[in-house]
């Protein structure tokens, strides 16, 4: 393929870091060239609103083939891509990883909680000793927190507005759409949680609740995690990527899997090469600024693919920490029966597919004076109610004494919506145990090196896990209910594994040093200066509250530099 | 109990045929659907969610079908307004589920078809006629025995009866039953009304909190 002009910038990947990045780099003005993996999807046409579970095959339970469930929008992956494996290094913990081959990526099954970092969060290192600071701090992205929202829809606003929880941001007045009514388990289970001192706030969630950009206010039914096509969720596929296309200055290349960066004369980079998934050829696209945002792990993998005669170690590796310090979020759940719920006349609880409640951490002062085992915090998601019924339902007769009859078909009607699960997420601190390198053996179907991930959970996480289950059994216990699962507080029994909370990030973080840091706070390569990484993977440490909001202002800030910096002629 | 008939439309039915024809035949030639399919026979990793199949044949017998049939109808009797679950498909889902290509339904299929075949041999035994044939009287006395848990047929009846619940609260029937009258699309949400609210406050207050 000839290319005439080369592109200004190129971009790998197309979710929220590159979604964010094409955005703005096309807006501003600059020739983009978008290349993803997976293929084409547009959520307007694909997804499958209001269908029934009864409609799917085996009522849409989760199978190898879809692992979130038969309606959920992961396209062509899951914890597994057919001829693309990673592996776990031997004797070390197992991390899972979840990869989409689709437009828009994980933006279309993603969860949604947009929490902004706070304040505390940017200098971890200054306040415990643990991990590192940013090299930024939360007055410097907050004002790209409150442009992100503004275009992405943050819901978390309203009559419980302005909390003022320590280390809790809120929005300012304006940007933050109202937050609906609470359901009745949330009022009993925020009433539970302030019987133990521990306030609940409305939670933030990438879902609108009025008209904006084309976009129809959500209206309270079928599932986010389908895709949404009426665009009231956030997809980069609905809200970032069509306006982008409208400028005329974005192309988009699908089914193309980029392994490399290519360098040209100097310590530039002139472009990339992807394999076109379809016909397995090569190609090699160029561009003045190549741009990685292909998810953590992913970036660092082509990054270290990109080693020749010159970079033995991987591009962009001269501090040797690319695919170091990845980090997941901590997670373990609970889950409830609560008598006091039984019998309450049936109600919509569908409201927006998140919780409309959240529990933000806590315990900062019990910390600061050594009081809990684990320097760092988590919040509390939680559901419950009257949904709509999948297979789980059959698991309501487990209450009943009745085991068949007239009388179960009551008893399931009085238990219907009397469940809960209390889920905590928490912060997990870089460890040097945590990384990935490639696998010197394996090679996907194409014949690239893979990963292979190191994963170890320190105490720091697992006594947090332990403290999370603690919590959740006192509250079901306070609320006159019993635990139905997840009871174990033991914390290397509680805790998920590595990955599995989907949370991955980390691989090349941003630093002030080029010895301890593969980027710098403009997530520039600190040895490649056309060479930008705009995903989770700069991110130097994660904080429990979930990381997309920030991956995203982190590019929308990152992509308007690079785009002032082209301007300028430094590119 | 009148023949089961399968609620499995015509339609229906031609569509797992062209499904089931299409991964057979067609999957060599295309390096797509070789590539990607992750469980031979499933619906593979990129399903049309508009038009869902089950491209996989059915494995039931005529009589394992009867019998469940009648089981799930002794689980779930006819409660009017609300049907029973043989009024309403739920027969074929479970035919559905015992014949899936999948790993996790595998242990089900093994343990259904043999606690199948089990009661109708039972039937046969003590009543001389099948489960399905057997009065209401004998079907609930055999349903009873093996739904106590020192039964050596209990795993059965629990599975059985998961499906057969499964099956049927995830029907618009089902939900009906249940009290679910969300998926609708609404203007605000309303949250529960002053009334329920009030309810819950009394049950808040009697425990305490």
């Amino acid at each position: 393929m000839k290319q005439s002009t080369p592109y200004d910038v190129v971009i790998v990947g197309s979710g929220a870091g590159g979604g964010m990045s094409a955005y703005i780099l096309a807006k501003k003005g600059l020739k983009v060239l978008m290349l993803e993996a997976g293929r084409d999807y547009k959520p307007e046409e694909e997804t499958p609103m209001f269908n029934t579970n009864a409609e799917a095959p085996l009522r849409g339970v989760s199978t190898p083939d879809k692992p979130f469930g038969y309606y959920d929008a992961t396209v062509d992956g899951g914890w597994t891509v057919p001829g693309e494996p990673y592996t776990t290094a031997p004797g070390k913990e197992e991390f899972m990883w979840w990869r989409p081959r689709m437009l828009g990526g994980r933006t279309n099954h993603w969860g949604r909680i947009s929490l902004r970092f706070g304040e505390y969060d940017f200098k971890p290192y200054s306040r415990d000793g643990l991990g590192v600071d940013w090299p930024m701090t939360y007055e410097e992205l907050a004002p790209w927190y409150d442009k992100t929202e503004e275009i992405v829809g943050v819901t978390g606003g309203g009559e419980f507005h302005g909390a003022n929880l320590e280390n809790t941001p809120d929005s300012p007045p304006g940007i933050l759409h109202e937050t609906p009514n609470r359901r009745l388990h949330e009022i009993m289970l925020a009433r539970g949680f302030e019987s133990m001192g521990i306030p609940v706030a409305p939670m933030r969630a990438a879902i609108i609740q009025k008209p904006m950009n084309g976009r129809q206010a959500c209206f309270y039914a079928t599932s986010c995690g389908r895709g949404c096509s009426i665009k009231a969720m956030f997809q980069t596929t609905t809200v970032l990527i069509p306006p982008a296309l409208e400028t005329g200055n974005l192309d988009i290349i699908t089914d193309a899997m980029v392994y490399t960066v290519d360098m040209g004369k100097g310590d530039k980079a002139e472009g990339v090469t992807y394999i076109d998934r379809k016909t397995g050829e090569h190609r090699h696209v160029k561009a003045r600024a190549v741009v990685l945002a292909a998810s953590a792990a992913e970036s660092a993998r082509i990054l270290l693919n990109s080693k020749n005669g010159r970079y033995t170690d991987g591009l962009a590796n001269s501090s040797g920490t690319v695919g170091k310090y990845l980090m997941d979020t901590v997670g373990a759940a609970t889950g409830g029966h609560i008598p006091m719920l039984e019998g309450m006349p049936p109600r919509n609880d569908d409201g927006m597919s998140n919780s409309h409640i959240y529990v933000p951490w806590w315990g900062y002062g019990k910390q600061a004076k050594g009081e809990l085992p684990f320097p760092r915090g988590y919040h509390i998601e939680l559901g419950g109610g009257q949904r709509m019924p999948g297979m789980g339902i059959a698991g309501l007769a487990n209450y009943s004494d009745t085991a068949f009859g007239k009388g179960l078909r009551a008893d399931m009607r009085r238990h219907y919506g009397t469940e809960v699960y209390l889920a905590g997420r928490g912060e997990m601190i870089p460890n040097d145990d945590c990384y990935a390198e490639l696998d010197p053996e394996v090679k996907d179907r194409f014949g690239i090196p893979v990963l292979r991930f190191h994963w170890k959970w320190a105490d720091h996480e697992i006594n947090q896990a332990t403290h999370m289950r603690q919590t959740f059994v006192e509250l079901i216990d306070r609320l006159g209910g019993k635990v139905t699962w997840g009871g174990e507080t033991d914390g290397r029994e509680a805790i998920a594994k590595g990955g599995e909370i989907i949370h991955e990030v980390g691989c090349a973080r941003m630093g002030d040093d080029p010895n301890t840091s593969v980027v710098n706070k403009w997530g520039q390569s600190w040895d490649v200066e056309n060479l930008f990484v705009f995903d989770g993977a700069v991110l130097p440490s994660n904080p429990d509250k979930n990381p997309t909001l920030t991956i995203m202002a982190l590019a929308m800030r990152n992509a308007t530099h690079l785009a002032e910096e082209a301007r300028k002629g430094n590119i | 109990m009148s023949h089961y008939r399968s609620k499995i439309d015509r339609r229906t039915a031609l569509k797992w045929l062209s499904a089931a024809a299409a991964t057979t035949l067609a999957a060599p030639k295309m390096v797509r659907a070789a590539t990607y399919v992750k469980t031979p026979k499933g619906y593979g990793t990129d399903p049309d969610m508009l038009n869902p199949t089950s491209p996989w044949d059915r494995i039931m017998t005529d009589r394992q079908l009867q019998t469940t049939a009648a089981m799930t109808d002794v689980i779930l009797p006819e409660d009017a307004p609300h049907p029973s679950p043989s009024q309403i498909g739920v027969p074929d889902f479970i035919n559905e589920w015992v014949s899936s290509p999948y790993e996790q339904t595998k242990e089900d299929q093994k343990v259904i078809l043999a606690g199948l075949d089990w009661m109708e041999a039972e039937a046969m035994k003590r009543f001389g006629k099948s489960y399905a044939d057997a009065d209401e009287g004998e079907q609930v006395a055999l349903m009873t025995e093996i739904s106590a848990s020192a039964s050596a047929q209990n795993d059965f009846f629990l599975r059985f009866r998961k499906l057969t619940l499964g099956g049927y609260y995830t029907t618009p029937v089902g939900f009906k039953d249940i009290g679910y009258i969300g998926n609708v699309p609404l203007e605000h949400y309303p949250g529960p009304t002053e009334e329920m609210k009030a309810m819950l406050e009394a049950k808040m207050q009697a425990i305490g909190i």
